[in-house]
This record gives structure tokens, sequence and C-alpha cells, in this order.
């Protein structure tokens, strides 16, 4: 792959940058001979040279990327969280703030995932690839916001199916609107098998729920959940081991995720190194959960302050802070006529989140004794069955063109205008602790 | 295929003329006479209990499921000595898997004398007999919800575990490869299956929206009616399969027709035909007995072993009629003859959905049991997923290990469900 030839490029250019400066402290010993004086001239030559990577580091991940002009939004809104109780903007604000911070923590995986070889890389992408949405659920899960981590990540699904993928076929299709778009059906129709089993999985819960079968009231859909969450965490580990073992032989989905990986190398080295990376991931991710902790706690303002309910708040706006990155390449790539990898984005993603995300917080919410179950309430459940069916019907001929994603964009703002005036029953609620 | 049969013949013939002959010759020597036609006599007697050591032999101590044989009658002794119903249903369940797998085999016996059409019958009305007869015996004690679960646990278990067993040893055994079953075939028996299916909805939907016109006896009267219904299609569904559109099946048939071939070439049918029919109704009365012993003891079963019975029913009950497809699906999936694991485990989810079940409705109709096909919103919502998805999953043709490791979790997560499920207090059990 290309990360052999990046990984050297860049020892390149460090031995380039290095090589003349040896010289120069060579030359230096040579004249003064003085180990005080060479000692700190060599610090001195390391702490420049430092600065400028770190500099050059920060140039090329925080001023490259135009979607880093939403990055002052996020200090800003912790300003404001201490300087006046105003949660809608505190809430608007960190939402914005997360974006680019989103944007960042996908670019900093994909670079890491170019030193450290397929396999892990793509274990990386898997995890990461929904960080957002997992951090923002664990803060709410710790304010015991139960239903908001259900519908959030219900919303990121519903999301992934709809409006992405909607919106990836709508602006392909208008690019090309001579001809019909077409995907591997093969690859489409196993993920959207795949992802029809997931969300079966964790459908039962919330039908025993409904059909008041159950042993012990209460007691048994939460057992039966975290059962059924280990049970998908199993399987999802199956997945990737499936996925990564087939790499080679597999659909085209993941040839064109490595084309695309391909692409860029060919285009563009890693820009960072190895440790950069990592340490990038280290920071934006420290940055999200900052900003999520202050984005879960002005839910409630928020929602107060707007006068629209909590649910649509989770299902709709929450989602579109940790798919806006993943929204915009699947578009990207629909109008370059790569739906494959569009496909791979929006469908692969809701996968995860259904074989990885949602059972993860089931169990962490055990961890930390929060009573998260996966009874997501009928009318979330039923949504979410009838959205995954439909979408995986539609994608089964392997064709696209404007109409299907207008389509699955106007089903996206029925599904959005139901859950705005849409509360739960005065018992399921989550009790906020704060206002 | 007869060889045997007419060396049988040939052998009573020379019996029979041999002593034909020495009547033909009385006054020569009357004494003599009467001493032949003994001899003749116990000669055929002892022919026959040759042909009978050499039958048992071949039905009972062949194969090595029979191993299992003794817990039948151990559990018909427990049950007489002790009150251990936990015991007595653990027996018989074990005591009647191979007296199902050994059905089997006697029904294939028969099928190599029949031909096709009435062998493709035959399998398709014994195929599920261990399940019809628990059922039965189920429903004379009035134990209509366990006839209800034990039948749609068998679909589930067919379309889940059996297939995920199946795709998942498949896969393994070859790895390197995805194996391909016939897509159409496929398509074609999910579709019935799924209309199948929406057939049993109905009277449950009916009933859940509060909207049928007579309370609890409008859904029996529209169960017994779709019932008939029901059978009408499953009987033109053979019609079609053996008759007009036996070509939409050839893989299934060709490979089927193979196996034949090939066992014709090998092996000739190793019953004669006579034996499989008495062997047939051996193994029925066996297995009737049994049933009965297992259903009398589900409830004890339930109570000492603290599992619901729903989870009895749907989930264990169903292993003891299916064991015999199983492990018949993963080995053939293992020598990559996936399409007759498709047939077996569809088939016989078909099968039960067309015919198994109206058929047990209209035997409780006769009987005048208030069996219907309102199978409670939980069981309903249940059926209707699964067979959704596997219908979709198996559209594309292909399958892997992991697609059998899926099926099979899920069904972890059906069984997990039906653990923590009891009825709700108002609908009888």
């Amino acid at each position: 792959m290309g990360s052999v030839n990046g990984r050297s490029d860049n020892e390149f250019e460090d031995e380039s940058l290095v090589s003349p400066d040896t010289l120069a402290r060579k030359s230096l010993g040579l004249d003064r001979g003085q180990h005080g004086t060479l000692s700190d001239a060599e610090q001195d030559f390391s702490v420049k040279y430092l600065k400028s990577q770190l500099f050059r580091s920060i140039k090329v991940v925080l001023f490259t990327a135009k979607i880093n002009i939403l990055m002052p939004c996020g200090p800003v809104a912790i300003l404001i969280n201490y300087l006046t109780a105003n949660h809608a903007w505190v809430f608007f604000l960190s939402m914005l703030g997360i974006i680019p911070l989103a944007e960042r923590l996908g670019f900093a995986t994909e670079q890491l995932a170019f030193f450290t070889g397929p396999t892990v890389g793509g274990l990386l992408n898997a995890t990461f690839g929904n960080a957002t949405e997992l951090i923002i659920s664990i803060f709410a899960l710790k304010s015991g916001m139960i239903r908001v981590v259900q519908q959030s990540l219900l919303g990121s699904i519903l999301s992934n199916m709809l409006l992405v993928l909607g919106c990836a076929f709508f602006s392909g299709g208008i690019i090309f609107i001579k001809k019909e778009q077409v995907f591997n059906k093969a690859a489409a129709v196993v993920n959207s098998g795949l992802l029809l089993m997931a969300v079966m999985g964790l459908l039962f819960p919330a039908v025993l729920h409904y059909t008041h079968t159950e042993v012990q009231y209460g007691k048994s859909e939460l057992a039966l959940s975290r059962f059924s969450s280990c049970i998908m965490l199993v399987a999802y580990a199956a997945y990737l081991f499936f996925q990564l073992k087939n790499k080679n032989t597999h659909d085209p989905v993941h040839e064109g995720g490595s084309q695309h990986e391909g692409s860029l190398v060919d285009e563009e080295v890693a820009e960072i190194s190895q440790w950069e990376a990592f340490i990038w991931l280290a920071i934006l991710t420290a940055c999200i959960s900052v900003l999520s902790e202050y984005l879960v706690d002005a839910l409630q303002g928020a929602s107060v302050a707007w006068r629209i309910p909590v649910p649509f708040i989770s299902v709709i706006l929450l989602p579109i802070v940790g798919n806006a990155a993943e929204h915009a390449s699947a578009i990207i790539f629909a109008m370059k006529d790569k739906l494959d990898i569009s496909l791979g984005v929006a469908i692969g993603s809701s996968t995860q989140i259904s074989m990885l995300g949602i059972p993860f917080c089931v169990v962490i919410g055990w961890i930390m004794g929060q009573p998260m179950d996966l009874n997501f309430q009928l009318f979330e459940t039923a949504t979410l069955f009838i959205t995954v069916l439909v979408v995986a019907f539609m994608l089964q001929d392997g064709s696209s063109n404007y109409f299907k994603g207008l389509m699955l964009i106007l089903c996206y703002l029925i599904v959005a205008a139901s859950f705005y005036v849409h509360v739960d029953p005065a018992s399921v609620e989550d009790k906020s602790p704060q206002g | 295929m007869g060889s045997e049969r007419e060396d049988l013949e040939i052998e009573m013939e020379t019996l029979v003329s041999s002593s034909q002959s020495a009547k033909k010759t009385p006054t020569v020597e009357i004494p003599d006479n009467a001493s032949l036609s003994n001899v003749a006599k116990s000669w055929i007697f002892s022919r026959i209990l040759e042909r009978l050591w050499k039958s048992i032999k071949v039905v009972i101590f062949t194969a090595k499921i029979n191993m299992l044989l003794p817990f039948g009658p151990m559990s018909i002794i427990l049950h007489y000595l002790s009150k251990n119903h936990g015991l007595v249903f653990f027996f018989s369940l074990i005591g009647i898997t191979p007296l199902a797998e050994r059905l089997g085999y006697a029904t294939e016996q028969l099928a190599f004398y029949t031909g096709p059409t009435v062998g493709g019958l035959l399998n398709a009305t014994f195929g599920n007999a261990t399940e019809m007869i628990i059922a039965i015996y189920a429903l004379k004690n009035g134990m209509i919800r366990v006839v209800q679960q034990s039948l749609l646990g068998s679909i589930l278990s067919n379309m889940l575990l059996v297939l995920g067993c199946a795709f998942f040893c498949g896969g393994m055994v070859h790895s390197k490869k995805d194996q391909v079953f016939n897509k159409a075939a496929a398509v074609v028996n999910s579709g019935l299956l799924l209309m199948a299916v929406m057939g049993l909805t109905f009277p449950a939907v009916l009933h859940f929206t509060h909207s049928e016109v007579q309370y609890g006896k409008s859904e029996v009267s529209l169960s017994r009616f779709s019932s008939c219904v029901m059978l009408v299609a499953y009987a033109s569904y053979l019609v079609f399969q053996l008759k007009s559109h036996h070509n939409l099946y050839n893989p299934i048939d060709e490979e089927e027709r193979q196996n034949e071939d090939d066992s014709d070439v090998v092996e000739l049918p190793e019953l004669g035909q006579w034996e499989a029919i008495s062997w047939l109704a051996v193994l029925t009365i066996w297995v009737s007995v049994l049933s009965e012993y297992l259903v009398n003891a589900i409830e004890g079963a339930s109570d000492s072993l603290n599992l619901p019975v729903a989870f009895i029913s749907v989930i264990l009950l169903p292993i003891v009629g299916n064991a015999a497809e199983h492990a018949s699906a993963i080995m053939f999936a293992m020598k990559d003859k996936l399409d007759i694991t498709l047939g077996v485990a569809i088939g016989s989810s078909t099968q039960i959905s067309m015919f198994v079940i109206p058929f047990c409705v209209v035997v409780g109709w006769i009987m005048g049991k208030h069996m219907d096909l309102n199978f409670q919103l939980f069981e309903t919502a249940t059926l209707f997923i699964t067979v959704l998805v596997v219908a979709f999953m198996l559209q594309e043709g292909t399958a892997n290990y992991f697609k059998g490791l899926m099926l099979i979790l899920c069904y972890l997560i059906v069984a997990a469900s039906f653990f923590v499920h009891v009825d709700p207090a108002d609908s009888n059990v």
C-alpha cells in the first residue's frame, strides 16, 4: 500500500531536514569545541525543530480543512455557558463546535490507519468512525438521560439510511442526469441483510415489552437487552474478523475503500506522522468529550427555549453532529460516481451503530448501573424496522437516480416531522437532573 | 430395486414347488407329506425370523444415533416409578430423537419403491410426522398454547438454527469461497413461506386490533376457514412441485436424483417394501407412545426445571422433531450441496406452516378443541419478522460462515426472549 511510501517519504523529509543540521552541528563543534555551547545549540535547535513540526502539524490538521471555520464555536459555547444561562445558545454553538472536531477526528483516524496497516486500520475506522455519537451517548448516559441515548442512536441510523443516502443519490443523480448510476448490488444486499438482522436482534426486547408478555415486568427486558447486547457484540467481532479476512476478495465496497485510501495516498502521502496522528486523535477526542458534556447538559434547556420536543432534538439534531462529516464525504463520492463508497459509508455506519454502538451503550449503562435497555418504545422501534426494511428492498436493484434520492429525503422529512409531534408517555420520559 | 423381493419370491416358489411336488405324490408316502409340510413350515418360519433379524439389524443397529433408543423405555419406567416430571420429560425427549430419525429413514426407503411422486408425497407428509404426533397429543390434553408454540418454534428453529448451523459448518469447511445455491428456488420457497405466514397472521391481527365481530368466536371461525384454505393451497403446492413445474426444482431434483442414482448404484434400498411399511407403522406407534408421556410431563418439567412453558414448547420440543433434519442439513452443507440443505430447511418450514398448522386446527375442530391461528402477538410478531428477514437474506444466493453465525445468534436472541416470556394472564394455557 501507499503507507510504506508515505512513511518513507516522511522519513526522507525528516532526514533531509536533519542532515544539513547535523552538518551544521558538526561544523559548529569543529569551530567551537566547547561542550556547553554545543548542547545549548542542540537544545535550541531541537526546540525550534519541535516547534516547526508542531506548527506544521497544527497547520495541516487545523487550518487546511474549510470546515474548521466552525471551530471557534466550541470555546465560545463554553464561554457562554459560564457567562449566561442561555442554554439554547450553548447547545447550538456546541453543536456547531463539535462538527469540525468530528471531521478532524475522522481525518486523524484515516491518517493513523496509514501507519497501522490494513487490519488495525480497518478496526480503527470501524471503532472511531462513530466515536462522536458514542461520546455524546456516554455523557447522556451518565446524566441518566436514557431516552436521549436511545433516540440519538436510533436517529443516527435513520439519518444514515434516509438522509445521507438520499442526499448522495440525489446529488449524484443530478450530476449524472443522463444515466442511472449503478452500484454493486451484491454488496449492498449483503450489507443491508446484515443490518436487517442486526436490527432484528435489537427489536426483541421492545416486542416482548409491548406484548406485555415478560415474566418480570421491567426486569425481564433489561436482562434480555443485556444478553442480546453481548450477543450483538460477539456478532460485531465476528463481522470485523470476517470483513478483514476477506478484505482482498470481498466486495468492491471495501475495494472502493482501499481505492479511496489508495487514491488519497497517490495524490497525497500521509500528511502527519504516526505519533502526531495518535496525539491528535487523543486531543480531538478530549475536545469532543468536553464539548459533548456542555451539549448534553444544555439539551433540556434548549428544548424548553426553542419549544421543540426533546425526542426531536435527540433523533434529528444530535445525529447531524456526528454524521456531518460522513454526510459530506458520501455526497462527494456520489458526485464522483463512486456510489459503492457512498453506500459503504452510509450502510456501514448504520450497521456499526446497530451492532456496536447500541450494544456498547447498553453494556456501559450496565457498568454504570443505569437501566439502559433495548426497549426503544413502540414508535421508535416500528420506525426503525420499517425504514431498514424499505431501504433494504430499495437497494436491491442496484441502480440509483435523483428521484430515489429525493424520495429518501422526503421520507426522512416525514419521519422528522413525526418526531416533532412526538412525546414520550410521562412514565417513560427521562427526568432530567438539571433544567 | 425389487430384486431382493424377487429373490425371496423365487425362494418361496422353490419352497412351494418342492412342497407341491411333495404333495403330488401323496399316495406314495402319506406320513412323509405331513412331515415335509412341517419341515416346509419351520423352514419358512426360520426364514422369516432371519429376515426379521436382518431387518432389525439394519434399521436399529446400524445408525449410531440409536444409542439413544433405550431412553424411551427408561422414561416410561421413570414415569411409573417416580414423580420426577423433569427427568421423564428429558428422557422421552431424548428417546424420541432416534425414533424420528429412523422414521425418516424408513420413509426414504419406502420412497424407493413408490416412485418419485408418491415418494415426494410421503416425504412431505411423514417429514414432520413427529411434530404432528406431539401436537395431536397436546391438543388432546387441551394444551392449545403448547401446540401453537411448538409448531411456531419448529418454523423458527428450521429457519434460524438449522439454516444457520448449515451455513456456518459449510462455510467453515469451504472457507475459501462463498457457497452458492440456486437463488430462484430459494426465492420461490421463501416467497411461499411468507405467504403462508401471512395467512397465519390474520386471525392474530384481527384479535389484536380488537376489531372482530364476535369477541372470541370470530377468530376461531376465521382460523378454521383459513386452515381449510391453506390445506387446499398445500395440495396445489404438492401438485405444482411434483407434477407441472417439476423443472423449476431441477437443481434440487437433479441433485436428489443423482443421490438416488448413486445410492441405487452404490446401495440398494436396504429394506423390502413391506418391511419399510411395517417399520413405518412400528416407529409411528413408538413415537406416539413416547409423545404421550412427553406431553404429560411438560407442565411438571416446567415447574421442576424452572423454565417457562413457552420456552419448553418453542425451543426444546422442536429440537426433537428437527434433530434428524438438522443433522442432514449440516451434512449436505459440508458437502457443498446447499440446495438440498435449503430444500430441507425451508421446505420443512413451508410444510409446517401450510400443512401441519392448518391440519392441527382441523383436528382440533374435530376434537372440539378451540385451537385457532391466533398465536398471540409476541409469537406472531416474532414469526413474521424472522421469516421476512431470512427471506430477504436468502435472496442473494450465496452463503458463508458469517451469515450462518448471524442466524445462529439471532436464534439465541429469540430463545432468550422466550426464556423471559409468559403468556398474559387472560389467555388460556
